[in-house]
């Protein structure tokens, strides 16, 4: 027995599939000089010590360690987001990505001496109870690829916890994730908590068990559907947008 | 020592059917799963306020148990199995999981009692040995879980199962990576391990106790993986690549059985047809209709060989037909029907293959679980079965195999990124040793390098 499975189904992921290949996308990405060039393939393409060769050899040519962060690090960064954004790669480059790039950042901060300021801090946790973490994990590595100090909780946080490393590393904002109907009850503790003692700082919170309408019933909640839903918001915060305007972009009925 | 498999317990795949394999099991009260006929198995959460008391909680599973079976006695039908997977509280409190199992069963043998329906109760305690962010595998929470199981045994479950996390720590860095040779240290080698020691242990009470050591799935890590690859157009992991996490759980999930597990194995192991082919054993399997608790790419293939068929998990509530676990065992029951119909007819091949073929071509995944490939995955891991890394590894290299023939055949269609992937798998599988040393050194120190939570010392018996 056999069929023609065209009558019973349909691949939508091959019929969608973009012309070009991620690689011939990217390659159109890459800045044209050295040795930005040459260390930003390195970075999409997860070679750390590619990356650290590059660097070695523009400091040694006299380029200034921590602007080589800023203006080769993390645009090289930004071409391997962007991709993943519009679906052309897939999360684990993403991930292989960061982790070279994240090494060409202490590779810099290293010879140099000093450190590069962040774009600012974000504090990310799994909510109490609850050890479900790969989502934590995709979204505190997004966050830290696009430039952000990430300060990860882990997974099953108390409460308190989570107040008093806010309390401690003034984020902001502030992240939860759930995936079980039982354990996401504790970020409307979080929040209630989060407004006694006056913090007003964007709360997003996603995962598996959470839904819009679940985090729209507490004030500072912002749902979060995805991880690269994460930086957009940072990104938000840092151009100005308050609490209602963050709830405008990300709520979406 | 335990007994590794070298071998098949089928000869050839098509011998494989739903509702008979090689070594039925038998429960207390008159069911026999694997023995001709295929029966639903029902699964429940509880609300999640019914989880603040003891006695809440008892109450919770009273009900449902209730529902269930006074559902099955309206509809007519012969048989139904219970699975009680534990909320965390059930297994840290050994007691409050035991006398759960007690009032369940108490009810199955009413109803068995009144109407001779067929019952049986699984208890699946949580795998709670860890501590936040550290696995916790050998220890005192290893000793809690023990009496767990002492005490379901004891209040009358008759299948112990459980959905162990061995070499999850590594596996959870490794699955966002790409790195294949990760998965297969972490599912095969890490789990490989932990499995060993903890079905040794279930074996030996279920024995004492005289109850069924029922079997493992590799949900921690197989399932992450199918679930990070999600839907056709998710963009978070290959599902090639989700693939070849499977079939390497093929080669884990089969140690609980050499270490004496017998089946019916557990429901969300997606690997199962590969363990029905090695051992023979019955195995539970979940698909469409456990559409109330995950997507997949796969509704109708499972019930291929499946003896015992689930809803994977529903939490308890109202629904317009019920409550929810009166609607779902009800369908779940239907399906056992109409395969139990299909055996007596004699057309059970026939809607096998029907059920196989319709998704079959849906994904890479359904395409090497479907009966026929997973047998030849299974080919692959009891060629080297002695030992455990070079199994999983050849189950790896099988899969690609197949996947690289369906090419000609044209009818699986992989998009350009999955068979990319799979290229690169090839290419870091071509490069590992053949040396089963050289390899767990090499990842030892590659990992422990690499890992924060990896405490290789606390938590396998190396
Ligand atoms: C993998 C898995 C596990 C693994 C977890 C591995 C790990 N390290 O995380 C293991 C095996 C350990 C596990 C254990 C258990 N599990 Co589990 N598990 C799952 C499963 C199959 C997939 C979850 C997953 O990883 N998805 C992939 C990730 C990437 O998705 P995600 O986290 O949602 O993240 C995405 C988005 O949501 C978003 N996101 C996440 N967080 C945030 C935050 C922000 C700010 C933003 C912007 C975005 C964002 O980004 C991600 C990608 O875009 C689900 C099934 C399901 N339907 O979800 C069950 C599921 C969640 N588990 C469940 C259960 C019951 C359990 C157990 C209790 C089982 C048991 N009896 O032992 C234990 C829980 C122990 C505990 N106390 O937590 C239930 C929960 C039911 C409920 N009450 O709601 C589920 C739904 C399965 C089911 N249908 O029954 N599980």
């Amino acid at each position: 027995m056999d069929i023609d499975p065209s009558k019973i189904l349909v691949r939508y992921n091959v019929q969608k599939e973009k012309a070009q290949s991620p690689d011939q996308m990217a390659a159109e990405m890459f800045p044209k000089a050295e040795p930005a060039r040459t260390i930003a393939k390195a970075i999409y393409d997860g070679e750390e010590d590619e990356v650290i060769e590059g660097l070695e050899k523009a400091i040694g040519k006299g380029a200034d360690a921590i602007k080589l962060i800023d203006d080769v690090l993390m645009p090289g960064m930004k071409i391997v987001t962007d991709l993943y954004d519009q679906g052309v790669i897939f999360l684990p480059n993403v991930m292989m990505a960061a982790d070279a790039m994240l090494e060409g950042i202490e590779y810099c901060k290293e010879s140099s001496g000093s450190a590069p300021k962040p774009k600012g801090v974000v504090v990310c946790h799994v909510a109490e109870g609850d050890v479900h973490d790969i989502g934590k994990t995709i979204v505190a590595a997004l966050l830290r690829a696009d430039g952000y100090k990430v300060v990860d909780l882990g997974r099953d946080v108390p409460v308190d916890e989570v107040i008093a490393a806010v309390k401690k590393e003034s984020p902001m904002m502030l992240t939860g994730t759930a995936l079980m109907t039982t354990t996401m009850y504790a970020f409307k503790e979080i929040n209630d908590r989060l407004l006694e003692s006056g913090i007003h700082i964007p709360f997003q919170c996603g995962g598996g068990a959470v839904n819009q309408d679940f985090v729209a019933s507490y004030q500072l909640g912002i749902y979060g559907e995805e991880a690269a839903d994460a930086p957009k918001m940072a990104n938000a915060i840092l151009a100005g947008k308050g609490l209602a305007q963050l709830k405008d972009m990300f709520h979406k009925h | 020592m335990v007994k590794r498999y070298t071998s098949m317990a089928y000869k050839n795949a098509d011998d494989m059917i739903f509702g008979t394999a090689v070594h039925p099991v038998k429960a207390e009260l008159g069911l026999e799963v694997g023995a001709g006929y295929v029966t639903a198995e029902v699964n429940y959460a509880p609300r999640p306020e019914a989880g603040v008391s003891k006695e809440k909680l008892v109450s919770e599973y009273r009900k449902l148990t209730t529902d269930i079976l006074a559902r099955a006695v309206q509809i007519g039908f012969p048989a139904v199995s219970l699975e009680t997977e534990h909320v965390e509280q059930m297994t840290n409190n050994p007691t409050w999981g035991g006398e759960i199992a007690h009032v369940q069963k108490t009810i199955l043998e009413e109803y068995h009692e009144e109407y001779g329906i067929k019952c049986g109760l699984r208890h699946t305690p949580g795998d709670i040995r860890e501590d936040r962010d550290l696995l916790a595998l050998i220890g005192k929470k290893y000793d809690t879980l023990m009496e767990s199981f002492e005490a379901v045994a004891d209040g009358g479950a008759d299948f112990l199962s459980i959905e162990t996390m061995g070499g999850k720590e590594v596996f959870d860095y490794a699955v966002l990576r790409n790195d294949v040779p990760g998965m297969i240290y972490s599912i095969g080698c890490l789990g490989g391990m932990d499995m060993e020691m903890i079905w040794t242990d279930i074996t030996k009470i279920a024995k004492k106790k005289n109850r069924i050591s029922a079997g493992d799935t590799d949900c921690a890590q197989a399932n992450t993986a199918m679930f990070v690859g999600g839907g056709l157009l998710d963009k978070n992991l290959a599902h090639t690549l989700a693939i070849l996490a499977r079939v390497i759980a093929g080669s884990r999930t089969l140690v609980g059985y050499e270490s004496g597990a017998v089946g019916p194995g557990k429901d969300c192991g997606y690997e199962n047809t590969i363990i029905k082919a090695i051992t023979g054993c019955p195995i539970a399997q979940e698909g469409k209709t456990a559409t109330c608790a995950h997507a997949d790419v796969m509704g109708n293939l499972t019930m291929q060989c499946c003896d015992l068929w689930s809803n994977e998990s529903v939490e308890y509530h109202g629904e317009f037909g019920g409550t929810s676990v009166q609607c779902w065992s009800q369908t779940l029951n239907m399906d056992a029907a109409l395969m139990n119909t299909a055996i007596q007819t004699g057309n059970a091949k026939m809607l096998r293959d029907l059920m196989c073929l319709s998704d079959k071509y849906r994904d890479p995944q359904g395409y090497v679980l479907a009966y026929d490939n997973a047998f030849k995955v299974g080919q692959a891991i009891v060629k080297d079965g002695n030992d455990l890394y070079l199994r999983a590894k050849n189950a790896v290299v099988e899969t690609i195999k197949i996947l690289e023939a369906s090419k000609k055949e044209g009818k699986l269609l992989m998009s350009r990124f999955e068979q990319n992937a799979l290229a690169d798998a090839k290419a870091s599988i071509d490069a590992l040793t053949n040396e089963k040393d050289t390899f767990m050194s090499d990842s030892l120190a590659k990992y422990k390098a690499e890992v924060k939570v990896f405490r290789p010392e606390a938590n396998y018996k190396w």
